[in-house]
């Protein structure tokens, strides 16, 4: 491995929070290991002297919602051999996104109408845009996730996606089902490798990994309507993170409300007493 | 078998003084009652079945298969503490019989056996039905245990199981008297629990009420997972960031129940319809594990029933294939 | 943590082989021998790896006690991590597993072996084993197919192939117009259906893509072959291959224990799964 040339790497962020890239640092018993296993040629956040040419590969905080970021994002891309998307706005369009499930004079005149250079576009997540080799989800994304692909790429393997609901984690946790708690927990239609963190911590899940390939949403629906949420909390709660990967989803609503389903929900209580 | 007896108020007593030699694991209530190591004889909790089961302990979550460095490779120590399992019903104690054919009477897995090893089981007889959607009375279920607690209003009586139980009940003899009597099949059975009335599901397999299953289905694997009889597992490596050629292989549970179950390189999903999933799990608890070992898999706890997110009735949904009801009740 | 050896067999543990040959057999795949001296049937396979890749199972291709040789295709981590060692290195296996083709019970009869793209490699097998023990035997029929010229497997043995057996290999598209071997376009099927054979004391064995397989068991029962003359070879996801993780089975059947090599009629009804 030694004996090779040390991969290129550069890692970036356009428009977020900068907390996909603290994640990486949050590895901070491996950080310094990290740079005997590859060569950092760019880190703006956190390094003085960064070059922006020839990578290995790059990955990409955050998401595209301005004319410049969609010039870096391009440029990045043309200047890599991969691109790798890290976090819920860079994969999803994550809560920024959001702004396509609203009307635009709620926000408006909040920002864009006093900042015209901005030149804001519609947020989109990269995959939008360019093509993407890897996908690092999450809000924020799991450290040892971030170490696991980089210690990967360096013995020439891509770790495998994730693919298996949130659910599979938080039962193995030992968790109760929030579901039957009566919380709208979107962790059977969530991609999961977060290792069920909020379910751990009694928050339910959000669904900021992403909906999962193979999820019965017309069922997941019908759930939390029998829960008692009503429709605009259910489309508002599964759009915060992940509202563009769900395009389907207002066609699913009007469509699941016809069909029977037999659920049975025993109501918040436990039959425990 | 021997029979003894416990009077109920020593039984704190007993286990106090059995926790100097061993750790106890036993039904606790937080949130949901599950097994876990106990500090005090009196936070054992007996009313109900536990949520999770007990499979953890012997069938780890996540095992390290072995270390490496280089090309050299080292297997931990296997776990050696002394366990004493309090609570034990008789599904759970099935179950681990059944983990047991395939982790030591087929292959011979070190890491099961150590935690088996050191194990000694202690039941107690449901004296009704812990939970209402369990049904091992339809199965047939055999008594296997070291020592098994019959709770008679104020005292135990005492079944001794096997050679293990038989030294165990020597060991602490001043707690125990002789019985005068015997356990009768009588006593060993629990009433209302012989739900299941289709238990040969050969013929079905086409069946179209697999859907009704199917349906409310969200392949979150909380079946899997609560079953105290479910085995599959995945192996992964992981290297250390300091070292990529140091690191383990480690074995953690898995789900038939997930499309990834059967993904092969160049992404063919054999199982891909959530239909064949359902249907796979169903099988391989009451057919398949019974074709190749002799008896069926599942023991009757209803877990995967009362974890489902949607309370998938399997029981339910077999009965009515056998007697031909298709069409929809509430 | 106190380290002990071990004293029973632990089924999981592989053991490290070295490599004596290495070489690529086409664009995506290659062919690997190792030292391992084992005594094994022809179809069995070995779970190979490499510590912190991972392990994936693959047929055995040899027949040989003094080493064992592997056809390898490129589509999985584990497979790419393989194909960058070289001559010398370290592979670790362990194995052999599952049950091979019952070649003691077959003898007598010709052999008709019938491989797509990859799946000619546990078929070589076979032809290893019929080599040596050439009187046991009648005639061997062998009918290849593949892709293009550029996917043809065993390169090096098909002249030799070629002048011993009745060999005919299809290729699917010929890109370059070059035929070599005397391959002709088309495919397997077709070049079957075409060719005059009788199940008259033949056996046949099948292994290739489960689309191609479905056909070629077709026109083989339409030449009058039964159910019992029709050895299949499958292939699925697996871990443990001992039996246990359950992730290979179909229907009740393990393909790691069962398998991989099923007379037709033992799963004729699983042919959906």
């Amino acid at each position: 491995m030694s004996k090779n040339k040390k991969l290129k790497v550069g890692v970036y962020g356009i428009t977020g929070c900068a907390g996909c890239q603290l994640s990486i640092i949050f590895n901070e018993e491996e950080i310094l290991d990290l740079l005997s296993l590859i060569d950092l040629k760019a880190f703006p956040f956190i390094k003085e002297l960064n070059t922006d040419e020839e990578f290995d590969y790059v990955i990409l905080e955050g998401l595209v919602a301005n004319k410049l970021d969609l010039e870096i994002l391009r440029k990045l891309r043309k200047n890599s051999k991969m691109l790798i998307s890290l976090g819920a706005c860079a994969c999803t369009g994550c809560v920024p996104a959001y702004r396509h499930f609203t009307l635009k004079e709620n926000y408006e005149h909040l920002l864009y109408k006093r900042q015209e250079e901005l030149q804001d576009i519609e947020p989109s997540p990269h995959d939008e845009h360019v093509k993407v080799d890897y996908y690092i989800p999450g809000c924020p994304p799991d450290k040892k996730e971030i170490l696991r692909f980089i210690k990967g790429s360096v013995r020439g393997v891509l770790p495998r996606p994730h693919q298996n609901p949130v659910c599979i984690e938080c039962r193995r946790n030992g968790n109760a089902c929030l579901l039957d708690e009566g919380k709208p927990c979107l962790g059977p239609i969530t991609t999961g490798g977060c290792n069920a963190v909020c379910i751990n911590g009694g928050l339910e899940c959000w669904g900021c990994r992403g909906p999962t390939k193979d999820m019965n949403l017309e069922l997941m629906i019908k759930i939390l309507r029998d829960r008692g949420f009503d429709d605009r909390f259910i489309q508002d709660r599964m759009r915060t993170f992940a509202g563009l990967k769900l395009p389907m989803l207002e066609r699913v609503m009007q469509g699941s409300k016809s069909k029977v389903l037999q659920t049975r929900f025993d109501g918040e209580k436990k039959f425990y007493e | 078998m021997q029979v003894l007896r416990l009077e109920k108020k020593r039984l704190l007593h007993f286990l106090d003084v059995v926790k100097k030699g061993f750790e106890i694991i036993a039904p606790v209530k937080s949130d949901l009652v599950r097994f876990s190591k106990i500090y005090h004889a009196e936070e054992i909790y007996l009313e109900k079945q536990s949520y999770f089961p007990v499979k953890e302990y012997f069938f780890r979550k996540e095992e390290t298969l072995f270390q490496f460095r280089g090309t050299s490779i080292t297997v931990p120590a296997y776990a050696a503490k002394k366990r004493m399992f309090f609570g034990l019903r008789r599904c759970d104690l099935n179950a681990i019989k059944n983990q047991d054919i395939v982790f030591i009477g087929d292959m011979g897995d070190p890491y099961y056996k150590a935690a088996r090893e050191n194990s000694y089981l202690l039941g107690y007889h449901c004296n009704t039905a812990p939970s209402p959607y369990c049904f091992c009375g339809s199965l047939d279920l055999v008594d296997f245990f070291d020592l098994m607690f019959f709770d008679k209003e104020d005292h135990f009586l005492v079944e001794v199981g096997s050679e293990r139980g038989k030294s165990l009940a020597e060991k602490y003899r001043e707690f125990f008297t002789d019985s005068q009597r015997l356990i009768t099949q009588n006593e060993k059975r629990i009433p209302g629990v012989h739900r299941l009335e289709n238990k040969d599901i050969s013929g079905f397999y086409d069946h179209q009420d697999w859907k009704k299953g199917a349906d409310i289905c969200l392949s979150c694997g909380a079946c899997t997972t609560l079953c105290p009889t479910c085995y599959c597992f995945e192996i992964h490596d992981e290297v250390k960031t300091a070292d990529p050629c140091k690191g383990e292989r480690r074995r953690e549970w898995s789900s038939c129940q997930l499309q990834e179950f059967t993904r092969v390189a160049g992404d063919h999903i054999f199982r891909k319809e959530r239909e064949d999933r359902f249907k796979h799990r169903i099988y391989h608890q009451l057919q398949y594990f019974k074709e190749k070992y002799g008896v069926q898999m599942c023991v009757g706890c209803g877990r995967c029933i009362e974890g489902c997110p949607t309370r998938i009735d399997f029981v339910r949904i077999l009965n009515e294939m056998k007697n031909g009801k298709t069409e929809n009740n509430g | 943590m106190a380290k002990q050896k071990t004293t029973v067999e632990n089924p999981y543990l592989p053991k490290p082989y070295k490599i004596l040959e290495f070489y690529r057999e086409t664009s995506d795949s290659f062919t690997v021998k190792a030292d391992m001296e084992i005594d094994h049937d022809p179809g069995q396979f070995v779970q190979v790896g490499l510590l912190g890749i991972g392990e994936c199972p693959i047929s055995i291709c040899s027949d040989s006690r003094e080493y064992i040789q592997l056809n390898i295709r490129e589509v999985g981590n584990v497979t790419i991590a393989l194909s960058k060692l070289e001559q010398g290195d370290t592979v670790f296996i362990r194995g052999p597993y599952g049950k091979g083709y019952p070649m003691r019970y077959l003898k007598g009869n010709s052999l008709l072996i019938i491989g797509g793209g990859c799946g000619v490699a546990p078929l070589k097998g076979i032809i290893d084993y019929a080599e040596n023990h050439r009187r046991d035997y009648k005639d061997l029929t062998l009918l290849l197919g593949y892709r293009s010229p550029d996917d043809i497997l065993f390169q090096r043995e098909l002249l030799e192939w070629k002048n011993r057996y009745n060999l005919q290999v299809t290729v699917d598209q010929n890109t370059h117009g070059k035929f070599c071997y005397g391959a002709k376009e088309g495919f397997v099927t077709d070049a079957l259906e075409s060719m005059d054979i009788s199940n008259n004391n033949q056996i046949a064995f099948v292994c290739g893509p489960p689309v191609m397989m479905k056909f070629v068991i077709r026109s083989l029962k339409d030449k009058g072959f039964n159910d019992d003359q029709i050895f299949l070879s499958t292939e699925r996801l697996m871990y443990c291959a001992l039996g246990v993780c359950c992730h290979c089975m179909i229907k009740g059947k393990f393909t790691c224990v069962d398998g991989p090599v099923f007379r037709y009629d033992e799963i004729k009804d699983l042919e959906n799964e």
